[in-house]
Order: structure tokens, then C-alpha cells, then sequence
């Protein structure tokens, strides 16, 4: 194991993004983490040497800039930017307006790309590095009620696989983590946001919701294994560029894709009628 | 025929062609453009045409409620409007980045979000989303903006489908092959390169155009046809090569899942 690669991991005062922050310190990595709130994040993680918080508004390019930046400056490099912040956004798209869209987004989209815009440059100069976008097994298949959130997540996935391939050839890997259910705080209130106009007619949205609230406390997947599978994988030689974490995403993301390939099928004859 | 349209980015591309079928078919639509000259050619008392900024939710709005007034009702909403973008993603702004977003999903958002109360209400109707085979597959250098907003759009119509189907109002994703529109020319917003594989792609795509293997009239043919099933699918692809890319690229994800399944499945309590 390489003890000297750096870290530079967002979203880090809770969930994934502690725990990872958390195992990393204690292995011994160079780590940098990013919050909307640095106080919080020093409170959560408590005091390393090797650890750098970091207030940072990522939907704010130049802020993004300037904690990469005093990153390099502080460890000299970064090897990985692990792009965890996000949130879960639930509502019907009728219920949820424009502004509230376009927030999510901010961070589950455009944050990503503020890091990657950002981070490329030192990547690129040293031919090496890692960059891994934590999605969601929503970003492979929605799920009724989270239809923005699917969007965002599915949006993600998207300039992952692209960018996977446009850096190949400056020895950076890309990699696409789609969890499933996990025990962090996600469910709850801190890390969701939902309609507060919900319209009586989306019945289906509102059983839903009810079913993943009662989940909460019962997820299957456990964050400190998510933590230790994250940091195997950057020791790879040759990471993935999909990797599914859970049993849950991985039963759920093989029956979307067959049932996608099937139903191709059933409009086969139309699909091929269109060309010269 | 008695079926009302709507139709965003209808003047030039499959928009417009789109128009000009239904038209000729004995439809009504109600038409969208930035500016409605640019929709002259069409006449009729079976055509509206209609100036909007599909980013501004209210110019959405009232759009939506003057088609409502015109034709009564709307059953088929037609989200077309869309541009691509390309260049590799650190040379791409985050403004270039946003407005790529704007029009390709925020500006969707807005009609869909528009026009539900409506469709709820009538207890019918069917939102066609038209997205690309890159809302699918990442195959293509320096596209990857342009194909997060279209794997943004497949995402939510997927979730778009289980959310309105208690109301009898369908969802389709429609994701097109290469067709032989402006999409490559005129349309296609370039941000230089220093990337050597985004520079090929840039130039193959610049050679592929007025090659392209899809005829937009087929393909518009097709999604008309489509909308006339009892059971439209979800995600329907048109092109040949869409029927060749996606699968395969599936399939490859199918692959790679089962390669890791180990490291995947050990991270549960």
C-alpha cells in the first residue's frame, strides 16, 4: 500500500464522507476534506496533522479552485478527489420548483464538475491520480418519488464514463461508485430534502417515501466496509470504472440493465426502420 | 385526428419535421421556438406558434395555458428542444456547462412541471422526452456534459413514468443514433481542445456530418408510430447504430458489475 497518496474528499462532516475521512487518517494518508462548515468538519474528524479541513462552497468555482489549490500547497500533490458531497432530493417534478431543482444540482452535479475542472490541471501535469464520483444505485435506476435525484445521479454517471476515457491517456483513472442502501445519515433529515408542497394526487410518491423512511436504521450496507472497499480500490492497477457497492445495488443494477436489453427487443423492427 | 401536440425547439431539426408530419397528418400542435418567425412556414388553423424562452418558467406557463386555450387540451407534449456540447470537461466553463444545462434539462423541467397539473387533471397524456444514445452510453470523447444532461433526462423520465402513471399519463425517453440534422453543424457548441482525443473526436464528428446513417423524417415517422401504442416503452432508441451501441455498451457494464461482484457484495453489515 502506498501510504503517501493524498486525499482531497468533499462533502466530509458526515456519512461516507466521514468515514472514509476517518479510515484514511488512521492508515495514515495525507487526507483534505471539504464542507459547507470547517468547524463542523474539525469537530467530526477531531485534530491530525495530516488532515487539512477545508470551507468550501462547491457550487462556487473559484472557491473550489482556491481549496484545491491550498491542498497543493499544503501535501504538494493530490492523488485522489473523491467527490462524496450530495444529497437526496424527493418529490414529484411538478412538486419540486425550479429553484429548488437547480440546488440540487448545484451540489450533486455542478460541485463535481467544479472539482474535476479544477483538480485536472494537477493530475494531468504529474500523469497520474484518481478521480471517483460517488453516485448513487439511483444514478443506474430510478425509483418513484426521486425522479430529480435520479436525474442528478444519472447525470453523474454519465460524465463519469465519458471522462473515464478523455483522460486515459494522461494515466488518470476514473471510477463510478454506485452504493446501495447504506447505514449513514442519509434517510434523515440532515441529508434529504423533500417537498414541502406535496400535492395530494402523487399518491404513489408519497407511499414511497413512507417505505424508504421506514428503512432508516435498517440498511444493509455498512459505511466502514464501503470505507475500506474505496481505499482497495485505489490500489488497484486497474480500477473499474463502474463499481457498484451493496448486494442490493448489484442484484437491482443487473435487473435494470437485462430488463433494459430486453425491452429493446420489443421495439427492434421500429428502431431499425429509421435509417437511408 | 383529434390529438393536440406540443412540441419545444421546433424550428429546425427533428422539431420541425416533427411538425410539419403531424400537420400533415390532420394533428394540432402548438409549436415553440426562441422566436416564432422562425416558424413561418407553417400556417393553419391547426398550428400555433409560439414564442418561448423555455428557461423562463413563466413564458413555459403561459404558453402551456394559450395552447390550452387554443386547442382545449394538450395529449402529447414533445420535449425537443436541446443542443450539444463538446470539449473536454476541464475546458468547458462552468457557465458553458450551466447552459448546456438550461436548455437540455432545467428548461424539460420547466415543461413537464408546467404542463402536469393539466395532464393530471385530464387523467391522460404522454410526455416524449427526446434525449440521444449518449443519455445511455459514454462513448464519446469530449462529450461528457453534453452527455451528463442526456443521461439526466433518461434518469428522469425513468422516474418520471412510475410517478404519473396513477394518473394515466405515459412517459417515453426517446434516444436517437446519429440523424442528418444541425445537431453537428450549425447547433453544436465547440470548446477548442489541448486534448488529443477530444481533437479526433471533434474531427470525426465534424466529418460525420451530412453522413449521418439516421433520415430525421424515418425517425420523427417512428416516434409519431410510437405514440399510437397502447404500451409505449420507456426508453425507446431509434438508429440502427443505437440499436448496436447501446446494448453492447449494457452488456460491457453487465460485464464489468460481474468482474467486481466480489468487492461489491462484502460491503454489507
Amino acid at each position: 500500500m502506498d501510504n503517501k497518496k493524498t486525499w482531497f474528499v468533499t462533502g466530509a462532516s458526515k456519512g461516507l464522507g466521514l468515514t472514509l475521512v476517518k479510515h484514511l487518517l488512521a492508515a495514515g494518508y495525507p487526507v483534505a476534506a471539504t464542507s459547507r462548515n470547517a468547524a463542523a468538519l474539525t469537530e467530526a474528524v477531531g485534530n491530525h496533522t495530516n488532515f487539512l479541513p477545508l470551507q468550501v462552497n462547491l457550487a462556487d468555482d473559484k472557491s473550489v479552485a482556491q481549496a484545491i489549490q491550498t491542498t497543493v500547497d499544503k501535501f504538494g500533490h493530490i492523488d485522489v478527489a473523491v467527490n462524496n458531497a450530495g444529497y437526496g432530493i424527493g418529490g414529484s417534478i411538478e412538486e419540486l420548483s425550479d429553484a429548488e431543482t437547480r440546488t440540487s444540482f448545484d451540489i450533486n452535479v455542478f460541485g463535481t464538475l467544479n472539482v474535476i475542472r479544477n483538480v485536472l490541471p494537477f493530475m494531468r501535469q504529474q500523469r497520474s491520480g484518481h478521480i471517483i464520483n460517488i453516485s448513487s444505485i439511483a444514478g443506474i435506476t430510478a425509483n418513484t418519488g426521486w425522479s430529480i435525484y435520479a436525474a442528478a445521479k444519472y447525470a453523474v454517471t454519465g460524465l463519469t464514463d465519458v471522462l473515464a476515457q478523455d483522460v486515459k491517456e494522461f494515466g488518470i483513472h476514473v471510477t463510478l461508485i454506485a452504493p446501495g442502501a447504506f447505514r449513514t445519515s442519509f434517510l434523515t433529515a440532515d441529508s434529504l430534502v423533500i417537498t414541502d408542497t406535496p400535492i395530494a394526487d402523487y399518491t404513489a410518491i408519497r407511499a414511497s417515501h413512507a417505505k424508504y423512511a421506514s428503512m432508516d436504521g435498517g440498511q444493509q450496507g455498512d459505511p466502514e466496509k464501503a470505507a475500506v472497499a474505496m481505499i482497495e480500490l485505489v490500489n488497484m492497477p486497474e480500477p473499474p470504472v463502474y463499481l457498484l457497492l451493496g448486494s442490493d445495488a448489484y442484484s437491482r443494477a443487473l435487473s435494470k440493465l437485462e430488463q433494459l436489453n430486453n425491452a429493446f427487443k420489443a421495439t427492434a423492427s421500429l428502431t431499425k426502420s429509421t435509417d437511408y | 385526428m383529434n390529438k393536440v401536440w406540443f412540441v419545444t425547439g421546433a424550428s429546425k431539426g427533428f422539431g420541425r419535421i416533427l411538425v410539419s408530419q403531424l400537420l400533415a397528418q390532420g394533428y394540432k400542435v402548438a409549436a415553440t421556438s426562441r422566436d416564432a418567425a422562425s416558424l413561418a412556414e407553417f400556417s393553419g388553423n391547426d398550428f400555433l406558434p409560439l414564442t418561448v424562452s423555455l428557461t423562463d418558467e413563466n413564458s413555459v406557463k403561459s404558453a402551456i395555458e394559450k395552447t390550452i386555450s387554443t386547442f382545449g387540451k394538450i395529449d402529447i407534449v414533445v420535449n425537443n428542444a436541446g443542443y450539444g456540447q463538446v470539449g473536454a470537461l476541464e475546458e468547458v466553463s462552468d457557465k458553458d456547462a450551466r447552459e448546456n444545462y438550461n436548455v437540455n434539462v432545467f428548461g424539460l423541467l420547466n415543461v413537464i412541471r408546467q404542463v402536469m397539473p393539466h395532464l393530471r387533471e385530464q387523467r391522460s397524456g404522454h410526455i416524449i422526452n427526446i434525449a440521444s444514445v449518449g443519455g445511455m452510453l459514454g462513448g464519446f470523447p469530449g462529450w461528457a456534459i453534453y452527455c451528463s444532461t442526456k443521461f439526466a433526462v433518461v434518469g428522469l423520465t425513468e422516474g418520471l413514468r412510475e410517478e404519473i402513471k396513477e394518473f394515466g399519463v405515459k412517459a417515453t425517453v426517446v434516444l436517437p443514433g446519429y440523424f442528418r440534422t444541425s445537431f453537428l453543424g450549425a447547433d453544436l457548441s465547440v470548446t477548442e481542445s489541448k486534448y488529443q482525443s477530444v481533437k479526433d473526436s471533434i474531427q470525426w464528428h465534424a466529418d460525420l456530418d451530412g453522413k449521418q446513417p439516421g433520415d430525421p423524417e424515418k425517425g420523427v415517422a417512428a416516434i409519431i408510430e410510437m405514440t399510437k401504442s397502447e404500451h409505449p416503452p420507456l426508453n425507446f432508441l431509434i438508429g440502427k447504430d443505437a440499436y448496436e451501441l447501446v446494448p453492447e455498451k449494457l452488456t460491457s457494464i453487465i460485464d464489468e458489475i460481474e468482474e467486481w461482484k466480489e468487492l461489491t457484495v462484502n460491503t454489507v453489515f
